[in-house]
């Protein structure tokens, strides 16, 4: 079984960006893009990805709000923040709605290392 | 702005023949004359119109004149009325300096030459005309400037997210493209895996820079999670840019305030923070927000610095010394109906702005 990854992102060049960088690892798969914060709560309700991948300014609901809602829908999908206003306040922030982690968008690839950690973890503590 | 300034002249006299008269003299002035038979009358009137000059007779029976004045003079709004008396008796100069001690602008001995009682009139009328022209043209400056210190917040705010969503979005791409050709570095001859390594960098500084402007010209925590983050996470930019060190104390207790008083507060502290990099010396900043009995805001910016030029706090010149921003600072806190305060001296400077709490949720945001 791959495991499954939610992009939320207003940016087709940033989702595009992700996915590659992430299906560079073969048994990772994006199951489904959106490009705003009420389809992202959408498709994680339908999809049930494994992680989701969060942008924080959007049109509409931000980073935060989604994030809020989707910790609602499903409480054990890590969700990591993917931005280019990584800050230790909106670390604050995030981690109060839920958050993992906040990830600056110059650094995909120490996303690739967290969401390696975080996959470790759950193979050690299965949660689904 | 031509509007017409209408102005009204109180006569005041318990003789109505002396009423008429003047009556006769100041009608060719164009203005309105309202007369009163006493000083009772005089007082309703005062209270009921807008009046630029009272003419008054000073000897009336119940209050005579330089009672009547007394009275005028205690109520607020009638602080600068003009007010001329005229008098048959009590010409000696004690009389003229008695009335000219209750705030009288001339003082008109009978029998009256009708040409001087006009031009006297005439100046005063004219004053009132031009000072409530000048407010007028004041009000209307104010209004302009607040509209463009608004236009200018949203031009900012537009700004910044184009830059979020075009420049920004573009080197986030460029990053991952660079990094998947990073993952084969093995496979790259050792001179191309060193300009991808370069490029790798350079794409981290194009990044942080985007990132500065874009949150100087509006950070984005600001309207997402709220002015106090936003605060905090400027101050943490500033301080690594500038080197001066910055305490902060956030009363947590303030919540989510109304769009224009969250950006207005923010553009104050970092104009303060910019002129302390700019112009103090300081080594140190301090900046701290608290509620004051749940309807105001106090905002004080401090500095161990050189101070500011000494007219800086009578909104004179000095302001242009120590750049625009500090009008602009000004103009922002009166917009609010509040007031700023600079306390400044060759130890420091601190700015205070108290505004009053205008909260999200009473604006319906």
């Amino acid at each position: 079984m791959p495991f499954r990854f939610l992009i939320v992102d207003d940016s087709e060049l940033v989702r595009q960006g992700l996915r590659m960088v992430l299906q560079a690892n073969p048994s990772w798969e994006v199951c489904g893009e959106a490009a705003d914060g009420s389809s992202g709560v959408e498709m994680l309700k339908s999809l049930r990805p494994d992680v989701v991948i969060l942008d924080f300014q959007m049109p509409g609901m931000n980073g935060l709000e989604t994030a809020r809602r989707m910790t609602a829908v499903a409480p054990k999908v890590p969700i990591l923040m993917f931005t280019q206003h990584a800050s230790s306040e909106l670390e604050q922030h995030a981690r109060e709605v839920g958050i993992r982690s906040v990830v600056s968008k110059t650094n995909a690839f120490r996303m690739v290392g967290i969401i390696q950690t975080l996959l470790e973890e759950k193979q050690i503590n299965p949660v689904n | 702005m031509s509007e017409r300034v209408n102005v009204n002249i109180l006569m005041v006299d318990d003789q109505p023949g002396k009423l008429l008269s003047y009556e006769a003299i100041l009608s060719e002035l164009g203005v309105n004359l309202i007369k009163a038979h006493s000083a009772r009358e005089a007082l309703d009137l005062l209270l009921k119109n807008e009046i630029a000059v009272v003419l008054m007779d000073v000897s009336m029976p119940e209050l005579d004149g330089f009672e009547l004045a007394d009275m005028i003079r205690q109520h607020p709004r009638f602080q600068e009325t003009a007010i001329i008396f005229i008098s048959a008796v009590h010409l000696s100069d004690l009389d003229r300096m008695k009335a000219y001690q209750r705030g009288a602008v001339d003082y008109i001995s009978v029998p009256i030459v009708p040409e001087l009682l006009r031009a006297k009139v005439s100046v005063f009328a004219d004053l009132f005309r031009k000072t409530r022209q000048m407010e007028m043209l004041n009000h209307e400056l104010r209004t302009l400037s607040a509209q463009l210190m608004a236009a200018q917040d949203e031009e900012r705010r537009r700004i910044a997210r184009d830059l979020h969503d075009s420049a920004g979005q573009l080197v986030a791409a460029l990053s991952m493209n660079n990094g998947m050709i990073q993952t084969e570095e093995a496979k790259l001859k050792p001179a191309v895996a060193q300009a991808v390594r370069q490029n790798t960098e350079l794409l981290e500084q194009l990044s942080r820079e985007i990132r500065t402007i874009s949150h100087l010209l509006h950070p984005p925590l600001l309207d997402e999670v709220g002015l106090l983050p936003a605060i905090r996470t400027f101050a943490e930019g500033f301080a690594e840019r500038s080197s001066v060190s910055v305490t902060l104390e956030l009363s947590p207790d303030i919540g989510r305030l109304s769009p224009t008083v969250e950006i207005s507060i923010f553009r104050i502290v970092q104009e303060c923070l910019t002129n302390i990099y700019r112009h103090s010396g300081s080594k140190t900043a301090e900046i701290k927000i608290w509620p004051v009995r749940d309807s105001h805001l106090t905002v004080q910016v401090r500095d161990e610095g050189k101070g500011m030029p000494a007219e800086v706090n009578h909104n004179g010149s000095g302001a242009r010394k120590v750049g625009m921003g500090l009008s602009g600072m000004r103009e922002r806190v009166r917009e609010l109906g509040g007031k700023l305060e600079i306390q400044t001296s060759g130890q420091g400077t601190t700015v205070v702005a108290a505004l009053p709490i205008v909260t999200a949720v009473a604006i319906g945001a």
